[in-house]
């Protein structure tokens, strides 16, 4: 099979022109998973050269001014990111280095800090903010065993710079590590001053025209995980991403739509048993989010069934917060199927 | 194109390979680690062989992945995967841990019989004499009802071939029947829950994480974790989501964290918590590959026993579906060869068998196959006008 274009020429047009302050909202499910739209998303909004003739269909063609993407991600480490990325031939840690992108962490420490020993607390402690300490304590370990056949001074030129090397690799780009603690509000708001920080730090080096995006992959994480009992509810998730969004001038958020999240709700009530807090609150943040985008991008699995040459389905709809007559996109429901080396075909029903 | 469409690993493994090996090669001196025929990633086998090859063409459970073992009913045949998993960590010498049971689960591990090819050659050796010869060109393609073992063995024998003779062994066989003794059985580490006012599962992060980050830096780990949430073991707050789904959220970071070190494998049984509630769904959100297990009921041994295609088989003794793979779905998922076959899996004394589910034609019901024969390819004569 031919290798596909990075961007699919029948999406290019809903990955690429944003409007202002738009959200749109990706939703997955458990056998079709959201990644490669979010790939998709960030090609778009970064790649410079190998987009221009997809854009060049369009009429505007904004590929030379510079955009700018901060990418918070609660489900994956920069790791999975950085080598997907690099099969669409984005280099994302080159991009953080040139202030053009900026990942968060939502997964190394969101809710367990690793205890650091007392003898690696020492050295972790300057090696630097919010880095996560095993991997510190790692390469001190396995070092001293080829050291002592060398000369004096090559411990200590190996524990500063082959010790750090490794790690500020895998380190490059992450531009801070999101912690929870507390409970409430004072948590969310804690962890959106730590987001807001980032966005703020690549936007004064932002030209007149420059846009920022935000991508936040599965935020509906941290609804999951800390739900009522720790005084966040939908309506708390639903302030804390309108709060960010101020901030950017385009917003995707990715989340979970599997039937239990967002169906158990309205059967339950009719089947007279009680949908349990992690499924109302779910559907009620989805929901919510679903009436303010722009557009809503679903992702979902054939319904009947598996077959070889497709992935999934992709619907795109208009959310609540379409503007009729400014938007001229239309809704439509293509085909996709994931290739083995990562590339994507999308087509139409019966095309192929 | 239909060839192309097979997603024979033999082709694909050449010209994707450079790109992770570079980055991800695993210590070459780690034993029960070998390279994905499918991209080059390091991956350990769970024990059974034909789970190994269930998992979307990377003969084996990627390292720093988590997969978790659904069961329906009353019956345990997802601890006896479990215990495959455990038991090959035992033999292959890396740490084993176990979290939430007591010491006694380790001593139930099954006793070792040999290496998984080793008596995998035995059972086609006695096959080989008997099988119909039907089409030699597929021969190499593997034995059609093993297609499973087919799509491991094609690519293991394609990239591994200089170093095939000496190669050790990446998987063993198991007999349930036996108990295991090896020298490194003690090397297991069973991490209980501790209760406490915070997450009961806080202090088992604690353990797993300083027992990984002060093992040696080659050191293989496995985390097992048999029948999460079962309220014989776990205290009632467990089941809260932000206990529960927090740990499997570190779990999962811890994991990322040593990426080419660690695997696990979950089981949780369904009868409790139903796959349709949102607890479930987000556990299996936060796993990298989710299996269900569905026994057949015992009164329907009718319909096991004709389940076998031929009389020589043994009947399955119920459904595997699979929900999600390991990178695959990561990626997008739903192109794998394997994803929308029906399963049923066979456990008997010394394996964990997985294998595609097909419906035996009805027995005694010779006159309605006679006379569906010759409708279903219409003779010449039909077709001229």
């Amino acid at each position: 099979m031919p290798s596909q274009p990075a961007l699919p020429p029948l999406l290019a047009p809903y990955l690429s022109s944003l409007p202002h302050t738009s959200l749109t909202l990706v939703s997955s499910i458990l056998g079709a998973t959201s990644n490669w739209l979010v790939l998709r998303f960030l090609h778009a909004a970064l790649s410079t050269s190998s987009n221009q003739h997809a854009a060049s269909e369009l009429e505007d063609v904004r590929t030379d001014e510079k955009r700018k993407v901060v990418f918070v991600s609660f489900m994956r480490s920069f790791e999975f990111w950085k080598s997907e990325a690099k099969r669409l031939g984005l280099d994302l840690a080159r991009l953080a280095d040139k202030e053009q992108f900026a990942f968060i962490d939502g997964l190394s420490d969101l809710f367990y800090t690793p205890q650091v020993s007392s003898s690696s607390a020492s050295a972790a402690s300057p090696a630097g903010r919010g880095n996560s300490t095993p991997r510190t304590t790692l390469p001190l370990r396995s070092q001293p065993g080829p050291l002592p056949g060398r000369s004096l001074q090559s411990p200590a030129i190996a524990s500063g710079g082959s010790g750090l090397a490794p790690r500020s690799q895998t380190e490059l780009g992450v531009a801070k590590k999101l912690h929870f603690s507390g409970r409430g509000t004072a948590a969310l708001d804690a962890l959106e001053s730590d987001i807001v920080s980032v966005m703020q730090q690549l936007k004064p080096s932002a030209e007149d025209g420059d846009e920022l995006l935000l991508i936040v992959d599965q935020p509906d994480l941290l609804l999951a995980t800390t739900g009522p009992s720790l005084g966040i509810g939908a309506t708390e998730m639903a302030e804390w991403v309108a709060g960010l969004q101020q901030h950017a001038h385009a917003t995707i958020l990715t989340m979970a739509a599997d039937s239990p999240l967002i169906h158990n709700v309205s059967v339950s009530r009719a089947g007279g048993h009680m949908p349990a807090p992690i499924e109302t609150e779910h559907a009620g943040f989805a929901i919510g989010l679903a009436h303010r985008a722009r557009s809503v991008m679903q992702l979902r699995t054939l319904e009947t069934g598996v077959a070889r040459d497709v992935s999934g389905v992709l619907r795109i709809s208009a959310g609540g917060g379409w503007i009729a007559g400014k938007d001229e996109n239309p809704e439509k429901e293509v085909l996709y199927y994931i290739q083995r080396d990562g590339g994507v075909r999308v087509f139409g029903r019966g095309e192929s | 194109m239909s060839f192309r469409k097979r997603n024979i690993g033999l082709s694909l493994g050449v010209d994707r390979a450079a790109i992770p090996t570079a980055s991800e090669k695993p210590a070459p001196e780690s034993p029960g680690i070998r390279p994905s025929p499918d991209d080059g990633r390091p991956t350990t086998s769970t024990g059974t062989p034909s789970l190994d090859g269930l998992l979307a063409g990377h003969a084996g459970l990627p390292m720093g992945k988590t997969l978790l073992v659904e069961e329906n009913g009353t019956t345990d045949f997802a601890g006896a995967l479990l215990r495959y998993y455990a038991a090959e960590g035992v033999v292959q010498e890396h740490k084993v841990h176990v979290v939430g049971v007591p010491e006694q689960w380790g001593r139930s591990l099954p006793g070792l019989i040999g290496t998984a090819e080793s008596v995998e050659g035995k059972r086609s050796d006695k096959r080989k004499d008997e099988r119909m010869k039907i089409a030699w060109r597929y021969e190499r393609l593997g034995e059609f009802g093993a297609g499973v073992a087919g799509s491991r063995n094609v690519p293991a024998a394609g990239n591994q071939d200089p170093a095939a003779p000496q190669a050790p062994a990446f998987c063993h066989a198991f007999d349930l029947t036996k108990r295991l003794a090896h020298p490194s059985i003690t090397n297991m580490s069973f991490v209980p829950l501790a209760p406490s006012k915070e997450s009961p599962f806080i202090s088992v992060l604690n353990r797993l994480q300083t027992e990984i980050a002060s093992s040696a830096s080659h050191t293989i780990h496995r985390i097992v974790i048999p029948s999460l949430l079962n309220p014989t073991m776990y205290p009632p707050d467990t089941c809260q989501p932000e206990h529960l789904l927090q740990f499997l959220h570190s779990l999962k970071a811890l994991m990322n964290a040593y990426t080419t070190r660690v695997t696990t494998m979950i089981t949780l049984p369904l009868a409790l918590f139903p796959r349709s509630s949102g607890l479930v769904r987000w556990m299996e959100l936060l796993s990298d590959g989710v299996i269900e297990l569905c026994p057949f009921p015992h009164s329907a041994d009718a319909l096991t026993t004709s389940g076998a295609a031929t009389s020589q088989e043994e009947p399955p003794q119920g459904m595997l579906k699979v929900h999600r793979l390991p990178v695959l779905h990561e990626r997008g998922g739903g192109s794998d060869q394997n994803l929308g076959q029906d399963w049923a899996f066979i456990l008997s004394r010394r394996r964990f068998e997985i294998k595609p589910f097909s419906l035996p034609p009805a027995e005694g019901d010779t006159e309605a196959q006679d006379a569906s024969a010759p409708s279903g390819m219409p003779k010449k004569s039909d077709l001229e006008f």
